[in-house]
């Protein structure tokens, strides 16, 4: 086995050891799915909206409930103490490339605390009514492409989390760059609002963005708010993010790492 | 034998920020900043002979761990050249590291929330290490260090103790020909620093591993090391045996003396009295006093009536203070 996958399946290990805490995570997610219906129910008045019906709108805060973990940036797990205590050392003297590391291991983490949590949320979303519920994909085709926009999504994520660690490298605080960058990236991405309720210029200024092929785009393919044809176009879109994102971060990472001090003695 | 590290003229800069005491001065130290260039390492040479173990000493903020961590290929330095096993370490990073190991005694390598078998199984993954290698590498490091019964436990579980004995198993996984070790006995107990000086001792000796070790505590230098590098403010100040700098000390011994009546001041020549306390004193033989027994009773019984005395020689911490004070560090 080689060490990438080796490093990802130790972070699912370490996750799979705190049941405690996916569990109060489902249920905290439950809490709000329910809470961000009921708010935009209220505030759509039935409407339909560009396209975006009440129960589409359900379908779409609980698929983001669901994969909640995968649809935010933020600092690697253990990469902010590592960096302010210095323990990032031992990531130095392995012969595996430092982003690697960092990316897996941030990837491994994402995906395993998603896959504890999903399918009680998703199984309960099904069972409610339609008008607050989970409804089902609009075709095979949808649901197939969902999926690989979602993990697409997933690795598009991880590589925006490096360029976090890279602020971090350099502000030295990784609770402030991580809260900013999760708020800004949050809200350009869907996760508080959902973008078909923004308006239209704003999502046009979105889609130049990386971060709602992250947050957003899975979920429209699944409600069919995007059809077959442009949800391709998205992909390929986002998969350019990626490959682009990849590159600034492994540059901006080796030019942090020139000028590392370690802290801490 | 071949020198299997090489140092040359290396030099280590940092930049630091001022900061001044004081309300005001925060509040300007938050728009202006003023920084300060601190030397950590100023011209340090030297060379490292395969299968040696070599004790990197000197006071705390001398430049010890600045320097294994240009070793490690951590840092870069700012000037200079270094050769380890013909490569640069900070330039060749990813091939060279997998020929060293590294412990530093204050930080954990291993995983904190999984049994130390699964970190251990994927350290196997990351230095690519083969099955039977491993089987066996794993195998006698657990007999050397008794593990059995902590492989089955997470990092967590373990006393400071258990985790350094699986932190060096994890470091020697894969069997490096070099290891660094950067204060390996800290915090440990006196059975389990035994253990830990025994089994270092004796993976020198079997695989040949070369060892470089910091640390504070001079009995593991004695214990273990056949060489010293001291260095002290960024400079080194000597590189050579350990014994040639404990013979010189050899010489200075404590003199506990009991007089049979209090004296007001206890005076001796060629002896200097550190401590006195009414009828007790403490006397030390000045450098260009040799003592010897049986002139020093003859000389002071002169002059005092002495009940009993002991002779000590100094410790070998004493003689490291003593040789810190000389150096002015």
């Amino acid at each position: 086995m080689n060490a990438y996958s080796g490093l990802f399946k130790m972070t699912f290990k370490g996750e799979l050891q705190y049941r405690a805490k996916a569990i109060s995570g489902m249920t905290t997610q439950l809490f709000w799915g329910i809470m961000y219906i009921y708010l935009y129910t209220a505030f759509m008045g039935g409407k339909i909206i560009e396209g975006f019906s009440v129960s589409q709108m359900a379908s779409y805060i609980w698929l983001g409930q669901a994969f909640f973990v995968l649809r935010y940036v933020e600092l690697p797990k253990k990469c902010g103490k590592e960096i302010e205590n210095g323990d990032v050392c031992y990531k130095f003297v392995r012969p595996v490339d430092l982003y690697n590391q960092w990316f897996f291991e941030h990837l491994g983490y994402k995906l395993s605390a998603t896959l504890l949590r999903f399918l009680p949320i998703t199984v309960v979303a099904f069972l409610l009514p339609k008008s607050i519920g989970l409804s089902a994909p609009v075709s095979f085709t949808a649901f197939l492409l969902f999926l690989i926009s979602l993990l697409i999504g997933a690795v598009l994520m991880s590589a925006l989390s490096m360029i976090v660690v890279y602020l971090t490298f350099k502000t030295m605080s990784p609770k402030g760059t991580s809260t900013i960058v999760q708020t800004i990236s949050g809200l350009l991405g869907g996760f508080f609002i959902p973008l078909p309720l923004m308006p239209q210029a704003v999502q046009t200024i979105l889609n130049y963005l990386p971060f709602r092929y992250i947050a957003d785009l899975p979920l429209r393919i699944y409600i069919g708010n995007i059809g077959v044809q442009s949800a391709l176009m998205y992909i390929g879109i986002s998969l350019l993010w990626l490959i682009g994102l990849v590159v600034i971060g492994k540059l901006l990472l080796k030019n942090a790492l020139k000028k590392t001090v370690i802290q801490g003695g | 034998m071949s020198n299997i590290i090489q140092f040359n003229n290396i030099c280590k800069d940092f930049k630091i920020s001022v900061r001044k005491k004081g309300i005001k001065n925060a509040l300007i130290g938050f728009f202006k900043r003023e920084h300060k260039t601190i030397e950590a390492l100023k011209n340090v040479s030297f060379e490292i002979e395969e299968g040696d173990i070599v004790g990197y000493i000197g006071p705390n903020g001398a430049g010890k761990s600045t320097t294994i961590k240009i070793m490690s290929g951590i840092l870069t330095p700012t000037s200079g050249s270094c050769s380890i096993l013909g490569f640069t370490p900070w330039k060749d990073r990813k091939q060279y590291v997998s020929n060293i190991g590294v412990v530093f005694g204050q930080r954990s390598q291993l995983w904190w929330d999984v049994p130390i078998i699964d970190s251990f199984e994927l350290l196997k993954d990351i230095y690519k290490i083969p099955n039977k290698e491993y089987e066996e590498t794993l195998n006698e490091l657990i007999e050397t260090l008794n593990l059995k019964e902590l492989l089955n436990r997470p990092l967590r579980q373990l006393s400071l103790g258990q985790k350094m004995k699986c932190e060096l198993a994890g470091s020697l996984l894969h069997r490096p020909k070099i290891l660094f070790l950067d204060e390996p006995t800290i915090g440990l107990d006196a059975v389990t620093k035994l253990a830990v000086r025994d089994f270092i001792k004796e993976i020198n000796k079997k695989w040949g591993t070369t060892i470089i070790l910091t640390t504070h505590d001079m009995s593991d230098i004695d214990a273990l090391t056949n060489k010293i590098i001291l260095i002290g403010r960024g400079q080194i100040l000597y590189k050579g045996s350990f014994s040639a700098i404990k013979h010189k000390y050899d010489r200075i011994k404590q003199i506990e003396v009991e007089f049979k009546e209090k004296y007001d001041k206890i005076e001796f020549d060629g002896y200097e009295v550190i401590s006195h306390n009414q009828n007790m004193a403490v006397l030390k033989n000045l450098p260009e006093t040799t003592f010897n027994t049986k002139d020093f009773i003859n000389e002071i019984s002169k002059k005092y009536e002495v009940v009993d005395f002991s002779v000590k020689s100094i410790s070998v911490d004493e003689i490291l203070a003593q040789l810190y004070t000389e150096l002015k560090l």
